[in-house]
């Protein structure tokens, strides 16, 4: 047993000795180190290792959710008695409990392997050997007399964490991640200095690219945005990149939280088992990849993950649903929040779609914008190139494009066979036709 | 604002007390001492020690009932060291002696030379602004006296209109306390209040729903929410919602886009604040880099950064490395007058700093950041304006923005508005984002009315993944052609 779950195993039994009902308390520690590289030199290096305490409260049905950094002893002693009398002078709340024991059970028995135990091998020499070579990469591309500055990172963590719940939970987990990533700017004759980004990372360093593809690509991006001009308004069939895509489909699966459709503020309330997108829409939330970067064997609440479907040829199979607030709307608890996503992905690579698709624009990131979850309204800045004859053309921003998601998701077209492998979405470059488009 | 900067020994006697704020902690005049000699020891230039106690408390509404809280408490301290651009931090929870050397050992690393003396004597700084004066301490207020606040919003926004199903309420207060000390011998301590007032609501009419809210924020006590206060968050988060029911969305294209007076700010924020943190001039990536003493927009247009609205969300008596914050002026009679600086940038360009050098907590080094940016009244009606318009748009809320520093687009999400069709407001407009470059957006801002107002909301601000709270104002201004990103033509 590590010391984190003693800390945290004493901090519910004082949450009950203070007089909770019942308590969830969950501690963690991380070490995180990242050094930022500039233009030939260290720019910053930050190393830390940081820690805290979070407790949920449930007194005589009463509710208060309490977190600190400050573990001193009689501070904490302080903290849970005034945290438990500020829970009584709420009005009660017949929802709040703690998950039924039953979800506990059945946690899967398998290594998820989250924890490089090549962790201890990293040291300062080799983060600032790997943040200069990302660099030395991006400065070595075609072109690359536009570069403005390069600023690169190389960063990891591990983090531990654990988790104790009065009701019978106990649960610990450990856990590294590793990142690099690059920033370039160019000049553009026109006076613009446009900045692009490449980022690789995962919980394994093996999981990386080397730190010169990272570089090139950034270079590369950036300097195909010189020459961007806003392209005209126009209804046109709209590739997203792979990188981007994830931005598109969180403003999807937020309204599938059990808060949101309890409280009538989504979109997608009344819609299970119904038909909400194009066939090509199908996605099952998987939390035990194996070193997936959302990958878990027990939720933030102690329930066994398990996986489940979301969306299945279109249609919508399951909300995310919480303990409180399934409990709200009378239905059983799924999962607070996503894990790993996994597409159906398509056969084709983005330039065979880019091939298929003909005429419209790949979007390669958003600026801004929002999505109203309760309407399914959305409008967002976009950049990226244009699509001519299936092959890219010339670089396009400061544009917008706008929409609703009930028609935007039917307008799905065509899947990547390219799943984003450095966010736990892992989107593939998803095509939607009919896209309305503003510029000039 | 007030420029005393008269000094007092940090401690009456001896050198081992507590000190200040932090003496609680069991933080002493030496244990700094010892700390920053130990972050010079490597030959950094300059290093600070910033501790941080910040106690949050979160009163939350729904479904009818007061029926959740949050309380949350950090402490913790961040040691920097300089050495020219570069930066070495380490932070800790921790705030006894052992850690904050290892700390000062971690940050010292960034340097390679013989170590730096530091003064034998630190001094503290006396003479603050006092920008938030509170007449009770968020610590003495009781929740038995913020409950009822609570409820009797929601009633009152349940009863402003029947159509209204769904009411959210959050009421946030916070007690913060900063001590910086400095390798100059400096220590500054503040004591920052804040606090947030959200009101959304779900209205439903003839199976369509829609969903708005209005949110005050300021550094202020209870005594913030004044009954005209209150009056105001129900009417505007009822008005805004309802209001969606008529309205379309505009087209898509360019056009004339009016901002009304208030929140409109986040044109300025976007625009062209973030792209006048010197951080980014100083690596030469901003579109603004170079621009100085430049004319980019109309004589009328005065822009400034403000630390000095006495109580407002993004005031401050001083900015997190200890250094006087008060009002910035970006930009004089359309020209570009200075940039936004922390300590490493107006070293870099030779300046002095401009108290804009902010951060989230002890767990971040300090970066430029704007605090209440707004543009000064200009000679224009605000009726004028809008009857200046035959085909546009007239934006009023607000719920996000965002820019490419380099490239200088710009954008911001319209939550309310209107059509202006000959020169008149005729339908309400929703959901529509407007896409803009920043210094041709400043070029084309061709009116400017007499109208400021500093917009109440509690807006935050985002940055290399650091979030501080800011205010920003405009008065009523017409941008002679911005893209709406809408549907249809």
């Amino acid at each position: 047993m590590s010391d984190l779950l003693e800390i945290t195993r004493r901090a519910a039994a004082l949450a009950r000795e203070k007089g909770a009902t019942d308590a969830s308390a969950g501690s963690y520690r991380a070490r995180h180190v990242e050094v930022a590289w500039r233009d030939g030199k260290v720019e910053k290096v930050s190393e830390a290792t940081t820690r805290g305490l979070g407790l949920d409260l449930y007194v005589d049905g009463r509710y208060a959710a309490v977190s600190t950094s400050d573990l001193r002893p009689d501070a904490l002693d302080r903290f849970v008695e005034d945290a438990v009398a500020l829970a009584r002078t709420l009005a009660p709340d017949p929802h709040r409990r703690l998950p039924d024991p039953e979800l506990y059970r059945g946690q899967a028995k398998v290594d998820l392997e989250l924890d490089d135990p090549d962790y201890s091998k990293v040291d300062a020499t080799r983060r600032r050997a790997e943040a200069e070579a990302i660099e030395t990469a991006a400065r070595a591309v075609p072109g690359a007399s536009a570069i403005l500055s390069v600023t690169t990172s190389v960063s990891d963590t591990r983090s531990e964490s654990a988790l104790v719940q009065t009701n019978g939970f106990e649960g610990e987990r450990q856990g590294t991640d590793f990142w690099i990533g690059a920033e370039v700017a160019v000049q553009d004759p026109d006076g613009r200095r446009p900045e692009e980004y490449a980022a690789s990372g995962g919980r394994f360093r093996s999981a990386m690219e080397a730190p010169e593809a990272i570089g090139r690509r950034a270079a590369e991006r950036a300097i195909a945005r010189i020459g961007t001009r806003k392209g005209e308004s126009a209804v046109l069939t709209m590739a997203l990149d792979n990188r981007a895509s994830g931005r598109m489909v969180g403003m999807l699966f937020g309204p599938l939280a059990a808060a949101a459709i309890q409280q009538k503020r989504s979109f997608l309330e009344g819609k299970l088992g119904v038909q909400v997108g194009s066939a090509r829409l199908h996605v099952k939330d998987d939390p035990l990849v194996p070193r997936g970067l959302g990958s878990r064997l027990y939720d933030g609440e102690g329930i066994a993950a398990r996986p489940f479907p979301v969306f299945e040829q279109g249609v919508l199979k399951s909300y995310y649903v919480d303990t409180y607030y399934g409990r709200k709307l009378g239905i059983p608890p799924t999962t607070s929040r996503s894990s790993n996503l996994a597409w159906a992905l398509g056969g084709r690579s983005q330039a065979q779609l880019l091939a298929d698709l003909g005429e419209g624009v790949l979007v390669t990131g958003f600026l801004g914008g929002n999505s109203n979850g309760t309407t399914g309204d959305f409008s967002l800045g976009v950049r990226g190139f244009r699509v001519r004859g299936g092959r890219l053309a010339e670089p396009v921003g400061e544009m917008n494009v706008s929409g609703n998601h009930l028609e935007l998701w039917n307008r799905l077209t065509a899947v990547g066979n390219d799943p984003y492998p450095y966010s736990a979405m892992r989107t593939p470059t998803l095509v939607f036709e009919g896209v309305q488009f503003a510029g000039t | 604002m007030n420029q005393d900067t008269a000094a007092r020994p940090a401690t009456q006697a001896g050198t081992s007390e507590g000190i200040g704020y932090f003496a609680r902690f069991g933080v002493t005049e030496r244990m700094i001492a010892q700390t920053l000699a130990t972050a010079l020891a490597r030959g950094g230039e300059h290093a600070d020690v910033f501790f941080q106690h910040r106690v949050g408390s979160d009163l939350g509404l729904e479904d009818g009932a007061v029926n959740r809280a949050y309380a949350t408490v950090e402490l913790g301290v961040g040691v920097r060291v300089v050495k020219g651009d570069q930066t070495g931090y380490g932070y800790t929870e921790d705030l006894s002696l052992p850690a904050l050397l290892e700390c000062a050992r971690t940050a010292a690393a960034i340097a390679d030379g013989p170590s730096r003396p530091i003064p034998e004597r630190l001094h503290v700084r006396a003479g603050l602004p006092d920008r938030y004066p509170l007449i009770r301490p968020w610590e003495e207020i009781r929740p038995q006296e913020k409950l009822p606040l609570l409820a009797g919003l929601n009633e009152r926004a349940f009863a402003a209109d029947e159509r209204i199903k769904k009411v959210n309420l959050f009421l946030r207060d916070e007690s913060g306390a900063i001590l910086i000390a400095d390798s100059s011998g400096r220590i500054v301590e503040d004591r920052q209040p804040m606090t947030l007032l959200y009101l959304s609501v779900l209205a439903e009419a003839n199976g369509r729903r829609e969903q708005n809210g209005y949110n005050v924020a300021g550094r202020a006590g209870f005594d913030f929410y004044s009954p005209e206060r209150l009056d105001r968050v129900v009417r505007e988060a009822v008005a805004r919602t309802t209001i969606l029911f008529d309205a379309v969305t505009p087209p898509a294209g360019e056009m004339p886009v009016v901002l009304a007076a208030g929140s409109s700010g986040i044109l300025l924020h976007e625009a062209i604040g973030h792209g006048m943190e010197a951080d980014f001039n100083r690596k030469g990536v901003s579109i603004y880099a170079d621009k100085i003493g430049k004319r980019i927009a109309q004589p009328f247009v005065q822009i400034v950064d403000d630390a000095a609205n006495a109580g407002a969300r993004g005031a401050i008596n001083v900015d997190d490395e200890g250094n006087d914050a008060g009002t910035t002026h970006l930009v004089q009679d359309g020209v570009l007058t200075t940039y936004l600086h922390d300590a490493i940038s107006a070293r870099h360009f030779g300046v002095r700093p401009t108290g804009n050098g902010r951060r989230e907590s002890y767990r971040h080094a300090p970066l430029p950041r704007m605090r209440s940016t707004y543009m000064l009244p200009g000679p224009h009606r605000t009726e004028e304006i809008i009857r200046s318009v035959k085909k546009g748009i007239y934006c009023m809320n607000f719920s996000n923005g965002q820019v490419n520093i380099g490239a200088g687009d710009f954008t911001f999400y319209v939550k309310n508005g209107y059509l202006i069709e000959d020169g008149k407001l005729t339908r309400p407009v929703k959901d529509v984002n407007i896409i803009g470059n920043g210094p041709q957006a400043l070029e084309r801002v061709d009116m400017v009315s007499d109208d400021l107002a500093i917009d109440e909301g509690g807006w935050t601000c985002g940055k290399d993944g650091q979030s501080v709270p800011v205010s920003q104002g405009l008065p009523t201004v017409r941008v002679s052609s911005m893209t709406v990103g809408g549907r249809g033509s």
